[in-house]
């Protein structure tokens, strides 16, 4: 069964008015159990629209969202997934800790559950001896971490995870990209990941969904082909330039743009 | 024409219903005048007694207006000695965050004793110590916080300090004048006002509005009441619009910032 | 020592040598100026410089440790003090009461639009009028007014004034607050189906804190001024404005006497400021700390 079946999806902003925006027509994708599945694309194609329509934070102008066999709404209010945003979003006023216990906090679970829980997600993105500190006397990319701690604090089987390391440096972005592959493998949640970054795209993806603007579309799906563990050394293989290469192509096709594939970064 | 009326309709039907239930409940509790006076009642005496609530509200509001001119004045002053001798400032700064905790109006009292008694300087001095300080304040910081990168640009055209004087800190200075105008007008009424509560002449109107209850005539004090917020919403706008002439640019933005 | 200790320490020791610039320049006044006033630029503006109208600072200060009347024994010290803590007392009640008020409304008009659009102008509108004006009438109540059987006291009318011109600061600034939640953070918990009040209680106010602070110290000094003035407008008797009033009436006799109770008016103002500033310190201990 797909964690995330998405069927004829149509969304659109102000209809009917001179502003109209036809943010995403007749999207179709599903994305298997235990996947990694990314969005890209230029500014305007739809690509965090589709993430919040999955997520429930946008409500279709018709089609249908299935998660995890139930419908959008039904998911979210299930907790069947977390999410992570560009800005970590983390509280100033809570601990790292109980920044991680907040969603369990918010399911009623009782104390010494949550804190338990919260100790074994700090493990989890190696953070353990940071539970008492505030957000803001973390770096950004340990910042980032305690989101994705937060984001899988209540065990969902689905991540939704929107440019997550946008506002990362190069160093700490691939380092964190490493560490975001690892905790999927260990946990085996499904992934659908938003971003600007053709090589971050390939390099965590196991299919690379490649967007177009005016309307917003989907051109093309790249399968990456890169089998086994992912490491440093991927980054050099010529399977991974090759799916790099794929995804530009099909960016540069999917058009809307004089200039092929604008507002997408080539790092 | 639609969104416009979605902005103005609710204050309006707030303010017609909150009026009409004052009305109705005093009517319906019977309440007595020492409490409440009807809407109606308050109009009424508003009405009949224009020509001495004018009066009174032009003695207030004279005092009220020289003190603020002359506050404005001695402020922008001071505030140009302060950005220049960073010790002033530093020795004026606590001065006036103490002050601001305090009930400065207070030194009305010590005041009427240092002028003759039907004197209206001690008021008009009073008002002026109080936009004084909102003005010094504000315009120092207009002066001294300007951008780093603006102060290097100017001295990496060897300008000097008179010229990054008049060319960035000025300019900066100019919304943070008008912030200060638009706190210090509705507080200058209010202290003039409450100057009069301290004796002295008995012709503004603060004094009005306790003689009139002294004397059980409670729907009169509410007719100067309401004088007073007119005098006050009248500092308000002009103060507004004083902004809005000087920076044809800036006003709304600043405006925008205080809502 | 911390920065903050630094500056607390800079700051007051700056206060001090400001008290003594003001107090050198009173007494250079008192060499070179008019005994009985005089005109500058044809306004009778300068000041008696005599002692009954400007006694010295420390006829002023000597003043305390003398008895209030000539007939008592009590040292005015004592008086000014119990003048300050009653006015002290009624503000606080006044302070409790406002920002109530201010934090509910503000809260309701963050939950419901409409009150907002109704609300919010005659709130800013209220900001500008002076309705001090009201506290005449206010303090009128006390003795006459009776609530569900119960006499109303005078001193609650201060305190109500008081609470009247607190809470507009606390209603705007906590609405402000309210809606400075940032909009991923409202999406995250959106995200979780949080409801309304989970999303009040755990995002909103804690966002709404550092807008809640300046609000909280313009109350502060609000409540004072609302206190003060109704002693002094309506002779409410027990408290630091009233004080004032009578001092100030034997100034012919005992010059220095109104002085002392200024001052105690002052420490009634710095005493509530510092409550709020100790608050401050306190909910915003393990916030990120800002270069001020």
């Amino acid at each position: 069964m797909s964690t995330v079946n998405v069927s004829n999806l149509n969304k659109i902003f102000n209809k009917g008015q001179t502003n109209q925006v036809d943010a995403l027509v007749d999207v179709s994708l599903s994305v298997e159990q235990g996947e990694f599945v990314s969005l890209i694309g230029p500014s305007g194609c739809g690509k965090s629209t589709l993430l919040r329509l999955i997520a429930n934070l946008l409500e279709p102008t018709s089609g249908d969202v299935v998660v995890a066999g139930k419908s959008a709404k039904q998911a979210r209010l299930d907790q069947d997934y977390g999410m992570a945003f560009q800005q970590a979003g983390l509280f100033d006023w809570r601990t790292v800790s109980k920044n991680i216990e907040l969603p369990l906090e918010l399911k009623g679970w009782d104390k010494t559950k949550r804190e338990a829980r919260a100790k074994e997600m700090l493990d989890l993105v190696k953070l353990p001896e940071f539970s008492g500190h505030f957000p803001w006397q973390l770096s950004g990319g340990m910042q980032q971490r305690v989101a994705i701690a937060r984001a899988l604090a209540a065990h969902p089987p689905l991540l939704l995870m929107d440019e997550p390391f946008g506002a990362l440096d190069e160093m700490t972005r691939e380092h964190m990209q490493a560490e975001l592959l690892s905790i999927c493998a260990k946990t085996g949640t499904t992934v659908v990941f938003v971003t600007h970054s053709i090589p971050e795209a390939v390099y965590l993806s196991n299919r690379v969904v490649v967007m177009s603007p005016r309307p917003g579309r989907i051109t093309k799906i790249v399968d990456v082909k890169l089998d086994g563990q992912r490491n440093e050394s991927t980054r050099e293989r010529p399977e991974f330039f090759a799916a790099i290469t794929s995804v530009r192509e099909a960016l540069r096709a999917g058009g809307g743009h004089a200039h092929a594939g604008a507002g997408v970064e080539d790092r | 024409m639609i969104a416009r009326l979605r902005a103005v309709l609710p204050p309006i039907v707030f303010g017609v219903a909150f009026v009409a239930w004052w009305e109705a409940a005093v009517k319906i509790f019977d309440l007595k005048p020492y409490f409440l006076s009807a809407p109606s009642k308050i109009w009424d005496q508003f009405a009949n007694n224009k020509s001495l609530i004018w009066e009174a509200t032009r003695v207030s509001g004279t005092n009220a207006l020289v003190g603020l001119i002359a506050g404005t004045i001695l402020g922008i002053a001071m505030s140009f000695l302060l950005s220049r001798y960073k010790i002033l400032g530093d020795i004026v700064t606590p001065l006036a965050i103490a002050l601001n905790a305090i009930p400065i109006f207070v030194l009305v009292a010590v005041l009427n004793n240092m002028y003759s008694i039907t004197s209206e300087i001690p008021r008009r001095l009073m008002v002026t110590l109080v936009v004084y300080f909102i003005v010094l304040v504000n315009v120092a910081k207009g002066l001294t916080q300007v951008s780093p990168t603006q102060l290097e640009l100017m001295r990496s055209y060897a300008a000097p300090e008179s010229a990054i004087l008049r060319k960035v800190r000025v300019p900066n200075a100019i919304p943070y004048l008008f912030t200060a105008l638009k706190i210090s007008a509705p507080a200058a009424v209010i202290t003039a006002f409450v100057s009069e509560y301290f004796g002295g002449a008995q012709n503004g109107l603060g004094s009005r509005i306790t003689s009139n209850i002294a004397n059980s005539k409670n729907a009169a004090a509410w007719a100067y009441v309401l004088g007073a917020c007119l005098l006050g919403l009248a500092f308000y706008l002009v103060s507004i619009i004083v902004e809005s002439a000087a920076t044809p640019g800036g006003a709304k933005r600043t405006s925008g910032r205080s809502q | 020592m911390s920065p903050l200790a630094q500056r607390i320490v800079r700051r007051s020791s700056m206060f001090v040598v400001a008290l003594l610039f003001v107090a050198a320049l009173w007494e250079l006044y008192k060499v070179v100026g008019p005994e009985d006033g005089g005109a500058l630029l044809g306004i009778n503006i300068l000041p008696r410089s005599n002692d009954r109208a400007m006694p010295h600072i420390w006829d002023m200060l000597s003043r305390y440790n003398r008895p209030e009347l000539r007939s008592s024994e009590r040292k005015i010290w004592r008086v000014v003090l119990a003048g300050a803590w009653f006015s002290f007392r009624l503000s606080l009640v006044g302070f409790a009461i406002g920002t109530t008020v201010g934090v509910l409304l503000a809260t309701l008009m963050a939950r419901f639009k409409v009150v907002e659009r109704g609300l919010l102008p005659y709130l800013v509108v209220s900001q500008t009028v002076p309705l001090i004006a009201l506290a005449p009438l206010v303090v009128s109540w006390g003795g006459k007014l009776e609530v569900f059987g119960y006499e109303w006291p005078r001193w609650l009318s201060a305190s109500v004034l008081g609470a009247f011109l607190a809470f507009f600061p606390v209603a705007v600034g906590t609405l402000r607050g309210l809606s400075s939640a940032n909009h991923a953070s409202l999406e995250l918990m959106d995200s979780y189906a949080a409801s309304w009040t989970q999303t009040l209680f755990r995002l909103r106010f804690p966002s709404a804190i550092p807008f809640m602070v300046p609000a909280f110290k313009l109350a502060a000094s609000a409540s004072v001024i609302g206190v003060v003035v109704a002693e002094i407008s309506t002779g409410l008797k027990g408290g630091i404005g009233r004080l004032i009033i009578e001092y100030a009436r034997e100034a012919t006799g005992d010059p220095a006497k109104v002085f002392t109770a200024v001052f105690g008016a002052a420490l009634l103002g710095l005493a509530m400021a510092g409550l709020v500033a100790a608050f401050d310190l306190y909910v915003m201990r393990n916030r990120p700390k800002e270069a001020t």
